[in-house]
């Protein structure tokens, strides 16, 4: 057996973190935490792969058991319509639940990268009102533009945003339409460093709006910062951090 | 290779890997009918997964219903070079019976013996439940491990508990146990490693 070198250092916090995770082992917010580092740090997410794989034949020790027959065809219902009439139609569980969607936004990653370019190539364009000029918290620096594109956690692009630092705004390429008929809402956060995701507010992405953070919250605002979206229960988290899954990362980066 | 691979459920690099990864590239591409397939091949295995994780029966056909709809979402995403077919889809299982647990407030609690027990009516080599060399070959460095450390380490895997949790049962530090579960991953990477080489 080859002498394993004791664990210290960045490379073991990473690996500790990538075995806890795949192991399964972490309570909700460092689970949570880990699930944005997953979107957002290829390293970590080859670790969490190779543990991932090293501990799946586990699973063959599982005895299998029958899931009831009417299991597939609820599962055969929730995956048809057909993909286009799916993307147009609203979705009994809401629009990120709707399968044609994740799937045509993946197909449509180039022209979301498109769209960001669209973004910075038309400064002020479609602007929505800036807010009102409160005492900020916090300066408005007159530094560069931001973007991200945001991804899913397999790396296929769902979002476009841009974040204009002169007043604040943060608008999203719109990608999907229809009601969120069981009572969820998208959530915006922004994750420095290692640091806890703090909520940029409830954003309504689905009508393709653009969405002002509250000057208060702009700090966080910065290149490498990641933005994500979670979703939640109407009104947002009630506990102030991502309670429900992670739909899409991304890391800010200048225009 | 003296041992040939028992032809189980999900034998890892086989025929039946071969199949299951040829129906996710069908079903990468739309087709009902291979994905269809897949839920029949694999249907069971996952529901197993889950009921250890959540336990209970309708929370756990809840889950499944959304494994499988992932799995239709994501089937283009997966990469045979990467994972196992089985292990790539049991993953997307786990995480989602995972997120559920840790939804909810916490389970009655379960001493870790019982979890340690599991391995003593789990799989032997010649059970034939456990059909693949890599399956063997990761019980074998399990059991070199501390009894309770290796019990740790499945209690986590199978039943989805926190380290917090499992702390609690044990009565110890929870650095204490985060060490027994670190240091015993550790040691097995570097046993399976050392084997592979």
């Amino acid at each position: 057996m080859s002498t394993t070198p004791p664990p210290s250092g960045p490379d073991a916090d990473l690996d500790a973190q990538a075995m806890d995770y795949a192991l399964g082992a972490l309570a909700r917010g460092e689970r949570k935490a880990a699930e944005v580092r997953l979107a957002s740090d290829p390293a970590f997410r080859s670790a969490v792969a190779d543990w991932q794989q090293l501990l799946g034949p586990l699973n063959e020790s599982i005895a299998p058991v029958a899931p009831p027959p009417s299991l597939w065809a609820a599962i055969a219902a929730d995956v048809q319509p057909a993909p286009r009439t799916a993307a147009l139609a609203p979705v009994q569980r809401g629009w990120w639940h709707n399968l044609a969607l994740w799937r045509a936004v993946g197909i449509g990653g180039p022209i979301l990268a498109a769209l960001v370019v669209a973004f910075v190539a038309l400064p002020g364009g479609v602007q929505v009102a800036v807010p009102p000029a409160a005492a900020p918290a916090v300066p408005v620096s007159a530094g560069p533009a931001l973007v991200a594109t945001l991804a899913d956690a397999d790396g296929k692009p769902l979002l476009a945003a841009s974040y204009d630092p002169a007043n604040g705004a943060v608008r999203f390429a719109p990608v999907a339409q229809g009601p969120n008929q069981d009572g969820k809402v998208p959530q915006l956060w922004v994750i420095e460093g290692n640091a806890a995701p703090k909520s940029l507010g409830v954003i309504d992405i689905s009508t393709g709006s653009s969405h002002v953070i509250p000057r208060e919250r702009l700090a966080g605002l910065k290149p490498g910062a990641i933005l994500a979206i979670s979703i939640e229960p109407r009104g947002g988290s009630p506990t102030g951090a991502p309670t429900g899954p992670i739909i899409a990362t991304g890391a800010l980066s200048t225009a | 290779m003296p041992m040939s691979d028992r032809p189980g459920p999900f034998p890892a690099r086989s025929s039946g890997a071969d199949a299951l990864a040829l129906l996710l590239a069908q079903v990468a591409a739309g087709d009902a009918n291979a994905f269809q397939q897949f839920y029949d091949k694999t249907s069971a295995k996952l529901f197993g997964v889950v009921l250890r994780i959540v336990t209970e029966r309708q929370e756990a056909e809840d889950v499944l219903q959304e494994v499988y709809v992932s799995v239709w979402r994501k089937a283009a995403t997966f990469d045979p070079a990467r994972a196992s077919p089985i292990t790539w889809v049991a993953t997307i299982a786990r995480n989602r019976a995972i997120d559920r647990l840790r939804a909810r407030p916490p389970r009655a609690h379960v001493p870790v013996e019982a979890a340690y027990d599991l391995a003593d009516d789990g799989p032997l080599p010649d059970s034939g439940l456990v059909a693949s060399q890599n399956a063997r070959r990761l019980e074998t460095s399990l059991a070199t491990l501390e009894p309770r450390h290796a019990a740790a380490i499945r209690a986590c895997y199978f039943e989805g508990v926190t380290y917090e949790e499992l702390a609690a049962r044990e009565a110890v530090p929870v650095g204490t146990l985060k060490s027994w579960v670190r240091r015993g991953l550790l040691r097995m990477r570097g046993q399976l490693e050392s084997s592979e080489a």
